[in-house]
């Protein structure tokens, strides 16, 4: 029960930081305000049970991306003003409230968070070889890996973890090429 | 209505994550809060993979060396997460590239300047 009260809690914290990220005008402070929304989320994936997404998520949503917004804005400029909140869009917020609204009328026909009913673990609540249990109940005799997480990542799944690898160095090449202002003519 | 926000707050939070990533990426004028917008919506989304792995009363997905194991969180949504954070930290870093690229082409970071200054061009 203490444990639903606290995702409760940190829920409506992501929201309030969500909100705030969105709503301040200076950027800095958008980016200290985004850090404490990542670190929000990295405790609320481990009420969720899920600690290697928590711990990633800290360590890039909170820490990486935060470095790398905070060194742009170091290079760029950070505009000086006197506001201390945006002006609320009104049209942007009519469609954007719409499309919440068409996904908000989805809630009913979802499953409660944390039911054994789901899809992921069989039809109509008949547990059934889904890849999920296999993975739960082959991961030890088939890896040695007691972490069936890591054990996907790098075993069973380890050429993905490479195209995943070849994603990031392209992306690093990208950067480089940007910033070194090469001329393709 | 409230046990229905009960049961699925995830499901509702991510519903409105995403209003709210969506929102900055269309009224924000700034690109690096537009950028932060991207990033708001895709945890919105990993929110959402997390939330359908989750399993009460159940247990990491760390399997015990023998005997049965008990109901554990699915670890494939966990596996796909882990992979979608890291991919989009390499999209944010090529953004933020552009943006810095952009900013000494144009010295501006704002959208309707930026707009302005390619008009007069």
């Amino acid at each position: 029960m203490i444990e639903t009260a606290v995702a409760y809690t940190l829920a409506i914290f992501i929201l309030l930081a969500a909100v705030a990220t969105a709503l301040f005008r200076d950027v800095l402070s958008a980016i200290v305000v985004f850090g404490a929304y990542s670190l929000g989320m990295a405790i609320l994936y481990t009420f969720l049970l899920a600690p290697d997404v928590a711990m990633t998520e800290a360590a890039i949503g909170a820490g990486v991306t935060t470095i790398l917004l905070l060194l742009t804005i170091a290079r760029t400029t950070r505009p000086s003003t006197d506001r201390l909140f945006e002006r609320i869009n009104v049209p942007a917020v009519i469609v954007v409230g719409a499309f919440v609204l068409v996904l908000g009328t989805l809630l009913p026909d979802m499953y409660a968070v944390g039911t054994e009913s789901a899809p992921i673990w069989g039809e109509q609540g008949v547990l059934t070889e889904t890849p999920s249990l296999y993975y739960i109940e082959n991961t030890f005799s088939d890896t040695g890996a007691q972490n069936a997480v890591s054990a996907v990542l790098a075993s069973y799944r380890g050429f993905d973890t490479f195209g995943e690898a070849v994603v990031v160095f392209a992306a690093a090449i990208a950067v480089l090429l940007v910033l070194k202002r090469e001329v393709f003519t | 209505m409230i046990e229905l926000l009960a049961s699925r707050y995830a499901y509702a939070l991510m519903f409105v994550l995403m209003g709210v990533g969506m929102y900055m990426m269309i009224a924000n004028q700034n690109l690096v809060k537009k950028l932060i917008g991207v990033n708001l919506f895709q945890t919105a989304i990993f929110l959402f993979f997390v939330a359908v792995a989750y399993v009460e009363g159940g247990s990491a997905p760390i399997v015990p060396t023998e005997g049965a194991p008990g109901a554990m969180a699915s670890p494939l949504p966990h596996v796909i997460v882990l992979t979608a954070i890291v991919v989009g930290i390499a999209l944010t870093a090529v953004g933020l590239a552009l943006i810095v690229r952009i900013h000494s082409e144009y010295g501006t970071l704002r959208e309707d300047t930026l707009r302005e200054v390619r008009a007069d061009e």
